[in-house]
């Protein structure tokens, strides 16, 4: 027991005691801070204010003042800050409250200047291609651009034969900003409705007043408890907590499986084995790099719940969710550690490593493709039967876990018997394949060799 | 006395080789032992199965007075034929680990390492990292991983390949100075003039059989019957003289003299006495015995049991023996 701790130690110690973890350590927390600080600047520095002229042939005569009038660079300012504000009211609390005190005169400047568009209108009339020619022209330096053309069906205001309104047509140059057609889009919709509400002698602000349905709050409640539920955050949570499952099961079991293959290739391990056991250099490894694993979730759970203490979000996650995490965690890494640590043992190189590698990884990757489904309806019967098969019952049942409806404490239970069952019979599987394996030099074997050589241990 | 070693009857195949072909071999406490042997005799295999790092498929195992080196391997120190370090580890680390798998506390290990450096000429070296040493150096430093536990038993497995004369002495010392402390000693060489001055008892493994088995000061007392070592009085005699002495199938020249070898039968006595009386002699004896002939011999002639090995060295003593062909 001694040297397995001792082993262990080393492992932990070789794996953290070097420039390349801490670097990769702090590269994605520095990534991601770098995306969040730099990339709204980023768009805002692309965002230069857009000037030219659209021209406009209307030949129902009830739309070109409404849209003049939607196109004044008021009215876009009024329509961006109501949808930021509209955006807003889905945020969390917190976020609201602090974003609740800018003005609109901040939401602009963080928008940029709003677009200087300039109404031509031309006669109702007018040929559609010669027109496209003033869009494709060349312009003086000085002049203004020419940006769009809309050309409004006939029937857009009044229904026709079929009861169905008419529309528009936007022709726009190459290489427009795509900002220029969102605005004439939004700007339509306004002018559009409005003439066509009119045309019903109905009021528009009482249309707007019948339409609106506030956006409810939703509480989630449980026996004895309520908890505020944040809909958008709710439904990531499974996929968050399945990632950093999977995520934390690759750090130590690749580095494990590289380690391997090079004790074996470096001809260290027949040194070692004169010191100890294969199977206590197995658990030693095994255990070193289950701490390394853990140290790095550690450190990546604790970041984010400082986050979302921050924002006074924590009671958004259980701290019961966290005590699963570790406990599926270790069960989960025990099946997949074990497993990489018997294929470093059976190959030469990483290069040999990758075909057996391969099944493995579609096994790591599987909770991309069903956290989905099983967080939106986590008691199926396909959520509940993923939950209980292994390997991957694991992250099945993380996912389950963090999903708004927590299963049954028994079929948690079942779902950790069944893990730890198999981490066992994968530790064995793999002790066997790992005392074989260590000092075979030569050609790399397949699946069928290995369960030969399990056999044969 | 208790023996440090004892195999009986051990066998192991990998597939359809037979690497180790049924090999008793018993080393007793306090001894010396070398194992020589070509290439693929099976000396490894052998080894490892000492180690426990393999398993015999049938046959008998005590080390140290124990069923496996498992159950003592902290009084056994070994240095694998493929031997290996962590490259990214320091020295120094390095060995306090192998010492702490050992046994060895962990202050007792940082005193002893950094003086077990030294004393192999390797001073100053703990602190750097193991893939910044030459080749011959991470040897010795493997060495040191082998011995700083002070073993009861030391199983060298190639200790001298790929060194220069120099480390090879240096070596050889530390060997022998290990041997002095009490230690039993096991190494496995194909130079043969380290296993005959090292070693006080040389086994022969070949095609997975022992084929040799025999004290070093044994063999020193043996002598080639068939080869007489001759040297002329005067440097200008005439060589066809010592041809036609009868019983002499060819005469060798071989640097001052000349090495004379017998038909097969010939009584070395007489033919001395013959050779004598044609030409005078400055120095007339029979060839002693070599290891590296023996070997030779065996390797070349193919025997794969022991009996055909007894075979030939009575045939290399006694004339008239069968087998015995030069």
């Amino acid at each position: 027991m001694k040297r397995v701790w001792l082993v262990a130690q080393r492992e932990f110690l070789a794996a953290v005691m070097n420039k390349g973890f801490v670097i990769g350590l702090l590269v994605m927390p520095v990534v991601v801070g770098l995306l969040i600080m730099v990339m709204p600047r980023l768009m805002r520095a692309q965002g230069s204010q857009i000037r030219g002229e659209v021209a406009v042939i209307d030949p129902t005569g009830q739309i070109v003042d409404g849209l003049r009038a939607a196109l004044t660079p008021e009215a876009i300012t009024k329509r961006r800050t109501d949808v930021a504000r509209r955006a807003l009211e889905n945020a969390p609390a917190p976020v609201r409250d602090v974003a609740g005190e800018s003005s609109n005169a901040a939401i602009e400047q963080a928008m940029g200047a709003a677009p200087a568009l300039t109404l031509v209108q031309r006669a109702a009339t007018a040929d559609v291609q010669s027109e496209k020619g003033w869009l494709t022209g060349t312009v003086a330096e000085s002049a203004p651009r020419h940006l769009a053309l809309v050309v409004i069906h006939p029937d857009a205001v009044s229904q026709n034969a079929k009861t169905e309104y008419g529309g528009y047509d936007i022709y726009i140059p190459d290489n427009t900003d795509e900002r220029v057609e969102t605005t004439i889009y939004d700007a339509m919709r306004e002018a559009l409705v409005a003439a066509r509400v009119r045309a019903y002698n109905m009021d528009r602000a009482q249309v707007e007043a019948v339409m609106n349905v506030r956006r409810a709050r939703s509480v989630t409640v449980t026996a004895g408890t309520e908890r505020q539920t944040n809909v958008g955050f709710n439904r990531f949570l499974p996929f968050i907590f399945a990632g950093l499952l999977v995520f934390g099961i690759l750090i130590g079991g690749q580095t494990l499986l590289t380690q391997v293959i090079e004790e074996k290739s470096s001809r260290v391990i027949e040194v070692l084995l004169s010191a100890l056991s294969p199977l206590e250099l197995m658990a030693g490894k095994i255990l070193g790099q289950m701490a390394v694993s853990m140290l790095v979730l550690a450190l990546y759970v604790g970041m984010g719940l400082l986050m979302l203490t921050s924002f006074a979000m924590l009671g958004l996650v259980d701290p019961l969710l966290i005590v699963y995490l570790i406990v599926f965690f270790l069960v989960g890494y025990l099946v997949f550690a074990s497993v990489f640590a018997a294929i470093g043992a059976a190959v030469n190189e990483m290069r040999e490593a990758q075909s057996l590698m391969t099944p493995i990884m579609l096994l790591l990757m599987a909770p991309w493709f069903f956290a989905q489904p099983i967080g939106r309806d986590p008691d199926a019967a396909f959520s509940v039967a993923m939950s209980l098969v292994p390997p991957v019952n694991t992250f099945a049942m993380m996912v389950r876990l963090a999903s708004t409806t927590p299963p049954p404490l028994w079929q948690v239970g079942l779902s950790l018997v069944i893990g730890v069952a198999s981490a066992i019979a994968c530790m064995w599987f793999a002790a066997k394949i790992f005392k074989v394996g260590l000092l075979m030099h030569g050609k790399p074997p397949t699946l069928g060799t290995l369960i030969k050589w399990a056999r044969m241990a | 006395m208790e023996q440090a070693l004892v195999l009986r009857d051990v066998r192991k195949s990998f597939g359809a080789t037979k690497a180790v072909d049924g090999i008793n071999l018993t080393v007793p406490r306090g001894a010396l032992y070398g194992v020589i042997g070509p290439n693929g005799a099976g000396k490894t295999t052998c080894i490892r199965m000492i180690m426990s790092i393999l398993f015999p498929d049938s046959g008998e195992l005590s080390v140290l007075g124990r069923r496996s080196a498992l159950q003592a391997k902290d009084r056994i120190g070994y240095l694998p034929e493929e031997r290996g370090v962590y490259r990214k580890m320091k020295v120094g680390a390095f060995l306090i680990y192998m010492a702490q798998l050992k046994g060895v506390s962990r202050d007792e290990a940082a005193a002893r390492v950094p003086r077990m450096l030294e004393s192999m000429n390797l001073p100053g070296t703990d602190g750097k990292l193991c893939e910044d040493l030459s080749k011959g150096m991470l040897q010795r430093v493997q060495f040191i991983a082998a011995v700083v536990h002070q073993p009861d038993l030391l199983i060298l497995d190639e200790p001298f390949s790929g060194q220069d004369p120099v480390s090879v002495r240096l070596l050889r010392e530390h060997i022998i100075a290990e041997h002095r402390r009490g230690a039993t000693v096991l190494l496995s060489t194909h130079v043969m003039a380290n296993a005959e001055e090292m070693c006080q008892h040389v086994v022969m493994i070949h095609q997975g059989h022992k084929v040799l088995d025999e004290p070093v000061a044994g063999l020193r007392r043996q002598f080639d019957r068939r080869t007489i070592h001759f040297e002329p009085l005067d440097p200008g005699a005439d060589l066809s003289r010592l041809r036609a002495v009868p019983g002499v199938e060819r005469v060798d020249t071989v640097g001052e003299g000349y090495t004379v070898v017998l038909v097969e039968g010939t009584d070395p006595a007489g033919a001395i006495a013959r050779l004598a009386a044609a030409v005078p002699p400055a120095r007339v004896e029979l060839a002693r015995l070599r290891l590296e002939d023996v070997f030779i011999r065996i390797v070349s002639q193919g025997a794969t049991s022991s009996e055909a090995a007894r075979a030939l060295r009575a045939g290399l003593r006694a004339p008239g023996a069968e087998g015995a062909v030069a």
